[in-house]
């Protein structure tokens, strides 16, 4: 008789098991990825405003330059520097380049070294 | 002539299209980033003139007409193995890829839009 109380390990229970680097970064490329199609809209309307007319050109300028709108402006580039970085990763990868195990966790750590950076370069640019 | 022991492959190779088209599309759109993010750090256009003068030049125009297609031909691959993984029951997998679709349709009227009426000199 099989022990029913044995619980069995549930491979995709995402709360037990520990991604390794590769999967933290993959599975990060999907949320970003999902998150940046949600900014999307907002980016076509900044762009059409700041088309239409010198005075809402001078709006979405005023808009971009107040705190909430540079916050987010902050997050989004964090999104698209890791959906850009970790793309390129996979790309790289299609290609077989740093595929092996030791490339292939490298190429991960390089690309959130690679979001830090940008993540860092921005905050400058923006809050200081 | 179509020989007696043709069979149809189906769906089964509709995959390598998408798997295509998400690469290609991210080709572009990683070219596009940079050389946006570097034409604008360099060279901001200061006031609205400058601003619309540039987006009315047929170059930049069309890099943003294949910027736009990119974008949504990379959205809707995107978007659709994520309901495939993550969406179980096939009714909501459906309404969630209709939504999908709708968006993405209005999304490109809206950049035609912007192209064709916005960006107009």
């Amino acid at each position: 008789m099989p022990d029913k109380n044995y619980k069995r390990p549930k491979n995709l229970d995402l709360l037990h098991i520990r991604l390794p680097i590769g999967g933290f970064v993959s599975i990060l490329h999907r949320v970003t990825g999902v998150l940046l199609v949600l900014v999307l809209p907002l980016t076509f309307l900044l762009l059409q405003e700041s088309l239409r007319s010198p005075e809402s050109f001078t709006q979405v300028v005023a808009l971009l330059g107040s705190l909430p709108a540079r916050v987010l402006l902050f997050f989004t580039t964090i999104l698209l520097a890791h959906h850009f970085l970790a793309g390129v990763r996979h790309l790289l990868l299609d290609i077989d380049a740093g595929i092996s195990h030791g490339g292939a966790r490298l190429g991960a750590w390089l690309v959130l070294a690679g979001v830090m950076a940008v993540a860092m370069v921005t905050a400058g640019r923006l809050f200081l | 002539m179509i020989p007696m022991n043709f069979r149809s492959s189906g769906s089964a190779h509709r995959g390598l299209g998408e798997w295509i088209l998400q690469r290609l599309s991210a080709l572009y759109l990683a070219g596009f980033a940079v050389w946006i993010v570097v034409r604008l750090m360099l060279l901001a256009p200061t006031d609205y003139v400058a601003w619309k003068a540039w987006m009315a030049d047929g170059g930049v125009k069309l890099a943003f007409a294949l910027f736009f297609l990119s974008v949504l031909v990379h959205t809707w691959v995107g978007m659709r193995s994520v309901f495939l993984d993550y969406l179980k029951p096939l009714w909501v997998r459906t309404v969630a890829q209709l939504l999908l679709s709708f968006g993405l349709f209005a999304l490109a009227f809206w950049a035609a839009q912007i192209l064709l009426v916005d960006a107009r000199a």
